[in-house]
C-alpha cells in the first residue's frame, strides 16, 4: 500500500510538472505581447523597456526564465506584470469567495442530485421520473454563464429578490455572506444536480438487477431496508468518485460564475489575469488549480486502492 | 444551537444599526465630515504615485500625493490650470526654457509627521526611474536622468536640491515646453527619501494632501482618512487646495456595472468611479440628469488610423476618401450617446482646439475619389481592441471600407495587448485601425508629439501608428514646444491641426464623454470633474 | 478471417445493429429529439435562403443609420439613445425578423441562422475531431499496453489536471493573436479552425480514457487473443478485430460529444476566445446581447435558447442511442461543459498505470 501510495504521490508531482511547463510555453509564444512593453507604458523609448527586459529578466533562456519563475511560485515573490502585486497574497484573499462559492453549491448539488437521482430510479418509468429526466437534462444542457446572465437581470436588476454577488465575508455578517451567494450556489448546482440526478439514477438501476439484491428480496428483506442497506450504499460510490473530481477542479476557480456574479475570489482573479495576458497570476491559479484536481483524484485512486486490492496488486504486477 | 442563533440575531442587529446610522447622517444639509462611500469596477492598477498611469489611479491620489506643482481643484477649462502645489509659486523658466527654478514652501509634513524636504524630490523622481515606472519618458530630458535610468546608480545630475533654502533646480538637456505640465503629474509626487524602491500599492507610502490611504487591498477595497497634517500645517500652506468636506472615504471594487448603478440609486453607495455603460445610459441620464447626474467631457481623440507608409493608404486621395465615408453621425450612435462627433486632432478642452470639419460625410464623394485613385491593392487588415463599443466601431469601419470597394479583413484584439501589438513594427498586415488617446496633460503637444511627429516613430512602442513623417510638420511640432504654451503657441497648434488634417492620415470620428453619478446623499452641484484626474475627491460633500 | 471473427462474438455484425434501431425506433423521446435536431439544422442551412430572399441583408451588414417601414410606420433601426429595435415579426415583409442585434443594426434573425451554422459546424468538426484522436489513441493505449499506454495516459492527465476553462482561454487568447503555423498549413488569428482545434484537443481525454477501458477488456478477448496467434498484423487487430466491436459505443459518445462541444464553444466565444468577430456564433451573439441585458433581454435570450435546445436533442437523443446499441454499456461520457470527469470506475482505470 505504502509503495501505491509513493507511487501515485511521485505521479502527481510528474504532472504538476507538466502542467507548469505547458502554461509557461502557452504564454511565451504570444506574437508580440511582450510584457515589458506593457509595462514600459506608452510614449516608453526603447532603452527603458531594454531597462526592464533585463531587469525582469525577459530575454533570458526560456529555461531559465522558467526556473525563475517556478523559484518565485514556491517562495512566494511571484509579482505579475499588471500591477505588479503579490500574487500569492491575492490568491490567498481569493480563497475565502471561491472555498464559500463552491462549498454551499457542492451541499444544494449533492442534496438535489441524490434525492432526484433517487426518486427517479424508485420510480423509473414513471410520471415523476420523466419530469425530473427532463429537468435533469435540461439543466445539463445549458451554458452556465447563460443561465447566470439572465438569473443576475431578472431576479437581482430588475426584481431585486437577491442581491448581486459580491461576496460578504462570513465573519463580517453571515445572513448577507449567504444571500450573497444564494444565487451563485444556485446556478452553479443546476448543471451538477441534473448531472448527478442522472448517474445515480442508472448506477441505482444497475444495482437494483443485481443478483444479490434480488436475494436480498427474496429473503424477504422489507423494500426499504433493501433499498437503504443494499442499493443506496452501492450506487453511491460513483457519485462519491465524481464528486471529488468535481470539486477539485472547482476550487481551481468557478471561472464564468465568479467573473459574471463579480464574487472577486480566485476564478475571478483568474479571469481578470487572463484578460490582462499576466503570465504569473495565471501560472500560479493553473498550478493551484492543477493541484486540486491532482490531489482529490489520487485521494479517490488511493481510497479506491484501500478498498479494492485488485487494483493496488496490478500495479505493483507492472 | 441557541447560542448560535443569538449571535447571528446580534450580528445582523449590529449590521443594521450601522445603516440606520449612515442613513441618519446622511439626512441632514450641507455638513462637514462623514464617510464618503464608492465603487470602480476594478482596483486601480497602482496606488502608488510613482508607478500609477491611469485616470482610474489618478482619480485615486489626486488629493494623496502632492507634486511640487500640480492642477486647479476645478471642472472643465478652470481645471487645466497648473497651480503650484508643494511649491512655493510657479518655475522661474531661465537658460533659453532649459532651467527650472522652484521653491519647496517651508513647514511642509507628511502625514506621518516627517518634514518634507527639498532633496526629497530628486529622490522621488530617482525611486520613479528606478523603478521603471510608465512615467519615466517624459523625465528622460532632464540632465542625467537617462543615465542614471540605465545604470540606477548616483543621482540624477541635473536635479539640484537644497535643503536649508528649499530651492530645487532642474536643468533640462533641451527646452521642453510642456514640462511644467509634467511636474504636474503624480509621478514625482513627493515621497519621504527612503522610501522602498518597489510597487507600495498594497502599503501606500505617506501622504501630503488632504487625505491619506489608511486601508489597502488590492483587488477589492481601500479608505482614506484626513491626513492629520493637513489641518496641522499643510492645509494652511496650500490655500488654493481645498481640505474636503468628508472625514473618511471608503471605495471597493464592484465588477458589475449594473450593480454598481443600482447600489447607487438604493444609497448603497454615494458615488461610481465607472462611466455607465450604453445599456443602462439612457434610463440613468433621463432619471437623475440634473439630481444625481451630470454628462462630463473628456479631453479624448477617437479615431481610424491609416498607415501612410503602404499600399493603399500612402495615397493621399484614398485617405481623403475614407475621411468623407467614415460618418461621425453613425458613431455616436453606436457609442448611445457618449460620443461626440469631432473630425479634427485636437478635442474641446484642449488649449488650441479651433473646431473644423474638412470632410463632412459625403459617401458618394468618397466612392468617386476611390474610383480616381484606383488604389491596385485593396486588400486590407482593419485593427480594433476588443472593448465595446470600439469594437463595433471597428466592424462599423470594417463595414465602410467594404462598401468603398476594399477587401477588408477584421482583427479584434484583447484590449490590453492592442498598443504593444499595433506599435511593433514586425506585425503583419498593419494597414488601418482603431485608436484613442486621452491627453496625459492639458497641453497641445501631447497630441502631436507622440502620434504625428515622423520623430517619434520607433520600431515598437510606437503610437504614430499612420506612421506620418512629414518634415515640415516634424518641425513645427518641436519648435512650438520650445516656449511655455501662450496665446501664440496655441493659434499654432491650432493651424498645425489643420495641416495635419489636410494630411488625413486619420480619420478622426468623435470625442468621449463620461459622466458623474452620485447618490441622493450628495451634493451634485458641487462635485468637480477634472479634465485630467476626473472626480476630485474633495468636492463630495453630504447633503 | 476477420468477418468470422466478429459474427464469432456476436457482439457485432448485422443481428446487434438492426436490433439497436428497433429499439431506437420505438424510443418516442429519443426520436422526436432527433428531429428537433434535424429541424435546426434545416433552419440553419435556410440561412442564405432568408438572407437573400426575405431579410435581403447579410449576417455582418450594419445598418446603424437606416430606417425600415414597419406596418406603414417609419422607424429607426437603432435610436439615437442606441437602442436596437426589437422583433418586428412580419411588419417588415421579414426584414429585421427578431429585431437589430445591436447599435450596429444588423439582422438578429439572419445572424441566428449564420450563427447557428458556425455554432452546428464547430461541434461536429471538432466532435469528429475528439472522436478520431480519442479513438486512436485509446486504441494504442490499450492495445500495446505498458509504457506506450503509460505515456499516453499520463499526456491525457496533463491536460486533465488543467482547469479545461482556464486552458482552453489560454489557447484561445494566444490563438486569436496570433494565428497557428503548423507546418505549410497558417491558421490566421481569426480562423474559425483554431475554435475547432482547441475544442477537439481539450476534450480528448473524457473521450479517450472510457474507451481505452473497453480496449483494454477486449484485448483480453479470446478472439484478439487467436487473431494475434495466427500472426495477424498489428494495425489489422486493432482496426479490423478490436474497432468494429467499440462502433457502437463510439458512435453514441460522438453524440454526446457533439453537444459538450457546442457548450464549450459557446462559453470561450461569450469570452471572447472562440468565433471572433464580425463572424457570429450562438456564443458570441449571447456576449454580444449581454451588452445589453437591461434594456434587450431578447437577444440574450433567444441565442441562449437555440444553444439549450440543441444541446438538448443531441443529449436526449444520445442516451436513446446508447439504451438502443448499448444497453448493457459501463462506460460513460455525459455532456457536461468539460468541467468534470467521466464516470468513477472508469477514471479508475485511467489513472492507474
Amino acid at each position: 500500500m505504502a509503495r501505491f501510495v509513493v507511487r501515485r504521490l511521485i505521479g502527481m508531482v510528474a504532472v504538476l510538472f507538466a502542467v507548469s511547463v505547458l502554461t509557461f510555453l502557452v504564454f511565451n509564444v504570444i506574437p508580440n505581447s511582450d510584457p515589458a512593453q506593457r509595462m514600459a507604458g506608452r510614449a516608453a523609448k526603447p532603452e527603458l523597456i531594454a531597462t526592464i527586459n533585463e531587469e525582469w529578466g525577459f530575454e533570458d533562456p526560456l529555461p531559465q526564465q522558467y526556473l525563475t519563475m517556478m523559484g518565485k511560485v514556491f517562495s512566494g515573490d511571484l509579482v505579475s506584470y499588471k500591477g505588479r502585486e503579490n500574487v500569492e497574497e491575492r490568491i490567498v484573499e481569493g480563497i475565502p469567495a471561491t472555498v464559500s462559492l463552491c462549498l454551499g453549491a457542492a451541499v444544494i448539488w449533492l442534496f438535489f442530485g441524490i434525492l432526484f437521482g433517487y426518486l427517479s430510479a424508485v420510480r423509473a418509468g414513471g410520471l415523476l421520473d420523466r419530469g425530473l429526466t427532463v429537468l435533469a437534462v435540461t439543466g445539463i444542457s445549458m451554458p452556465v454563464f447563460w443561465l447566470a446572465a439572465i438569473f443576475l437581470n431578472y431576479l437581482t436588476y430588475k426584481t431585486e429578490i437577491f442581491p448581486s454577488g459580491e461576496y460578504v465575508e462570513f465573519t463580517t455578517d453571515p445572513l448577507e455572506w449567504a444571500n450573497h451567494l444564494i444565487l451563485p450556489w444556485i446556478t452553479l448546482a443546476i448543471l451538477y444536480v441534473g448531472f448527478y440526478s442522472r448517474v445515480l439514477r442508472s448506477s441505482m438501476l444497475d444495482v437494483m438487477n443485481e443478483d444479490y439484491v434480488r436475494t436480498a428480496r427474496a429473503k424477504g428483506l422489507s423494500e426499504r431496508r433493501v433499498m437503504s442497506r443494499h442499493v443506496m450504499r452501492n450506487s453511491l460510490i460513483p457519485i462519491v468518485t465524481l464528486f471529488g473530481l468535481d470539486f477539485g477542479a472547482l476550487l481551481g476557480g468557478a471561472i464564468l460564475i465568479e467573473a459574471i456574479f463579480s464574487l472577486n475570489g480566485v476564478g475571478q482573479y483568474a479571469y481578470e489575469s487572463l484578460q490582462s495576458l499576466d503570465l504569473p497570476p495565471i501560472m500560479a491559479i493553473v498550478l493551484y488549480g492543477a493541484f486540486f484536481v491532482v490531489l482529490l483524484n489520487t485521494l479517490v485512486d488511493i481510497a479506491y486502492a484501500y478498498l479494492d486490492p485488485r487494483i493496488r496488486l496490478g500495479t505493483s504486477a507492472q | 444551537m441557541r447560542k448560535l442563533g443569538l449571535a447571528l440575531l446580534v450580528l445582523a442587529l449590529a449590521g443594521g444599526s450601522t445603516l440606520g446610522l449612515a442613513a441618519c447622517g446622511s439626512s441632514s444639509g450641507g455638513k462637514e465630515g462623514g464617510t464618503l462611500t464608492g465603487s470602480y469596477a476594478s482596483f486601480p492598477e497602482y496606488l502608488d504615485p510613482a508607478l500609477a498611469y491611469s485616470t482610474e489611479s489618478w482619480t485615486a491620489i489626486y488629493d494623496t500625493y502632492l507634486p511640487l506643482l500640480t492642477y486647479a481643484h476645478a471642472s472643465g477649462a478652470a481645471g487645466s490650470k497648473v497651480i503650484p502645489g508643494l511649491a512655493v509659486g510657479l518655475p522661474k523658466i531661465s537658460n533659453g526654457g532649459k532651467t527650472y527654478t522652484l521653491t519647496l514652501r517651508k513647514g511642509l509634513k507628511y502625514s506621518d509627521g516627517t518634514p518634507v524636504k527639498a532633496s526629497d524630490f530628486p529622490a522621488s523622481v530617482e525611486r520613479m526611474l528606478a523603478l521603471e515606472s510608465g512615467g519615466s519618458s517624459f523625465y528622460t530630458s532632464i540632465v542625467g536622468a537617462e543615465k542614471f535610468a540605465e545604470t540606477k546608480q548616483g543621482n540624477v545630475s541635473g536635479i539640484k536640491a537644497d535643503d536649508k533654502t528649499g530651492k530645487i533646480v532642474v536643468d533640462l538637456t533641451a527646452p521642453r515646453g510642456t514640462f511644467s505640465n509634467e511636474l504636474a503629474m503624480p509621478f514625482v509626487a513627493l515621497l519621504p527619501k527612503g522610501t522602498p524602491v518597489k510597487n507600495l500599492t498594497a502599503d501606500p507610502p505617506p501622504a501630503t494632501g488632504p487625505y491619506e490611504i489608511v486601508k489597502s487591498e488590492p483587488g477589492r477595497a481601500w479608505s482614506y482618512e484626513r491626513n492629520p497634517q493637513w489641518t496641522n500645517a499643510n492645509g494652511k500652506l496650500m490655500p488654493e487646495i481645498p481640505g474636503g468636506h468628508v472625514n473618511k472615504i471608503e471605495l471597493k471594487v464592484v465588477g458589475n456595472d449594473s450593480t454598481q448603478v443600482s447600489e447607487v440609486e438604493r444609497g448603497k453607495t454615494d458615488w461610481m468611479q465607472t462611466a455607465i455603460s450604453a445599456d443602462l445610459y439612457p434610463k440613468v441620464k433621463e432619471k437623475y440628469e440634473g439630481t444625481q447626474f451630470r454628462v462630463e467631457p473628456t479631453v479624448s481623440t477617437y479615431y481610424f488610423w491609416m498607415n501612410t507608409t503602404k499600399p493603399p493608404f500612402d495615397d493621399l486621395k484614398v485617405r481623403q476618401a475614407v475621411n468623407y465615408a467614415v460618418n461621425p453621425a453613425a458613431l455616436e450612435r453606436i457609442y448611445a450617446g457618449t460620443l461626440s462627433a469631432l473630425h479634427q486632432v485636437l478635442p474641446p478642452g484642449m488649449p488650441g482646439h479651433k473646431p473644423f470639419d474638412l470632410y463632412p460625410h459625403d459617401m458618394a464623394k468618397a466612392k468617386k475619389m476611390i474610383a480616381e485613385a484606383d488604389p491596385s491593392d485593396r486588400d486590407i487588415t482593419v485593427w480594433t481592441d476588443n472593448e465595446s463599443p470600439n469594437n463595433e466601431a471597428g466592424e462599423y469601419y470594417q463595414g465602410v471600407l467594404q462598401e468603398l470597394g476594399f477587401n477588408a479583413k477584421f482583427k479584434e484584439i484583447n484590449a490590453e495587448n492592442y498598443a504593444p501589438l499595433v506599435g511593433n513594427e514586425s506585425t503583419p498586415d498593419l494597414d488601418t485601425g482603431w485608436f484613442d488617446w486621452f491627453e496625459d496633460y492639458p497641453h497641445p503637444n501631447d497630441f502631436f508629439q507622440l502620434q504625428l511627429s515622423g520623430e517619434s516613430i520607433q520600431p515598437t512602442s510606437n503610437y504614430n501608428l499612420a506612421r506620418i513623417d512629414d518634415p515640415t510638420l516634424n518641425k513645427k511640432i518641436t519648435e512650438l514646444n520650445e516656449q511655455p504654451l501662450g496665446p501664440q503657441q496655441e493659434a499654432g497648434y491650432a493651424e498645425l491641426d489643420r495641416e495635419y488634417m489636410e494630411q488625413a492620415p486619420w480619420a478622426p470620428y468623435g470625442t468621449l464623454t463620461t459622466s458623474t453619478f452620485v447618490s441622493s446623499a450628495i451634493d451634485l452641484d458641487k462635485v468637480i470633474y477634472n479634465p485630467t484626474f476626473g472626480n476630485d475627491l474633495t468636492s463630495f460633500q453630504l447633503k | 478471417m476477420a468477418p468470422e471473427s466478429i459474427a464469432a462474438t456476436g457482439l457485432a455484425g448485422a443481428g446487434p445493429w438492426r436490433l439497436g434501431l428497433r429499439r431506437l425506433r420505438s424510443n418516442r423521446v429519443a426520436l422526436a429529439s432527433l428531429g428537433l435536431f434535424a429541424l435546426i439544422v434545416v433552419f440553419v442551412l435556410a440561412a442564405p435562403l432568408w438572407a437573400d430572399h426575405v431579410a435581403e441583408t447579410g449576417p455582418n451588414k450594419t445598418h446603424t443609420l437606416q430606417k425600415i417601414e414597419v406596418d406603414g410606420e417609419k422607424r429607426d433601426v437603432v435610436n439615437p439613445e442606441g437602442k436596437p429595435i426589437g422583433p418586428v415579426w412580419l411588419g417588415a415583409g421579414g426584414k429585421f425578423f427578431l429585431g437589430a442585434d445591436s447599435r450596429l443594426g444588423r439582422d438578429e434573425m439572419v445572424r441566428l441562422m449564420y450563427g447557428g451554422r458556425t455554432s452546428l459546424f464547430i461541434g461536429i468538426v471538432s466532435g469528429l475531431l475528439t472522436t478520431a484522436l480519442a479513438t486512436l489513441l485509446a486504441l494504442l493505449s490499450g492495445y500495446f499496453r505498458g509504457w506506450t499506454d503509460t505515456v499516453i495516459s499520463r499526456a491525457m492527465d496533463v491536460i486533465w489536471a488543467f482547469p479545461v476553462l482556464l486552458f482552453a482561454i489560454a489557447l484561445g487568447l494566444v490563438l486569436a493573436v496570433g494565428g497557428l503555423q503548423i507546418g505549410p498549413l497558417h491558421l490566421s488569428g481569426g480562423s474559425i479552425w483554431i475554435p475547432i482545434l482547441i475544442i477537439g484537443v481539450v476534450m480528448v481525454p473524457y473521450m479517450a480514457r472510457p474507451i481505452r477501458g473497453e480496449v483494454l477488456s477486449l484485448r483480453e478477448k479470446e478472439f484478439v487473443e487467436s487473431a494475434i496467434a495466427q500472426g495477424a498484423g498489428t494495425v489489422r487487430i486493432m482496426f479490423s478485430e478490436i474497432l468494429p466491436n467499440l462502433i457502437s459505443t463510439i458512435i453514441v459518445f460522438f453524440t454526446l460529444n457533439i453537444a459538450a462541444n457546442m457548450l464549450l464553444e459557446s462559453a470561450l466565444s461569450f469570452l471572447g476566445v472562440g468565433v471572433q468577430a464580425p463572424n457570429a456564433s450562438w456564443g458570441t451573439m449571447i456576449a454580444t446581447g449581454n451588452n445589453l441585458i437591461s434594456s434587450a433581454p431578447l437577444l440574450t435570450i433567444i441565442p441562449g435558447t437555440m444553444i439549450l435546445l440543441t444541446v438538448l436533442s443531441l443529449n436526449v437523443f444520445g442516451d436513446g442511442l446508447r439504451d438502443a446499441l448499448d444497453p448493457k454499456s459501463k462506460v460513460r461520457f455525459e455532456a457536461h461543459s468539460g468541467l468534470s470527469a467521466p464516470e468513477g470506475s472508469e477514471t479508475i482505470g485511467g489513472l492507474t498505470p
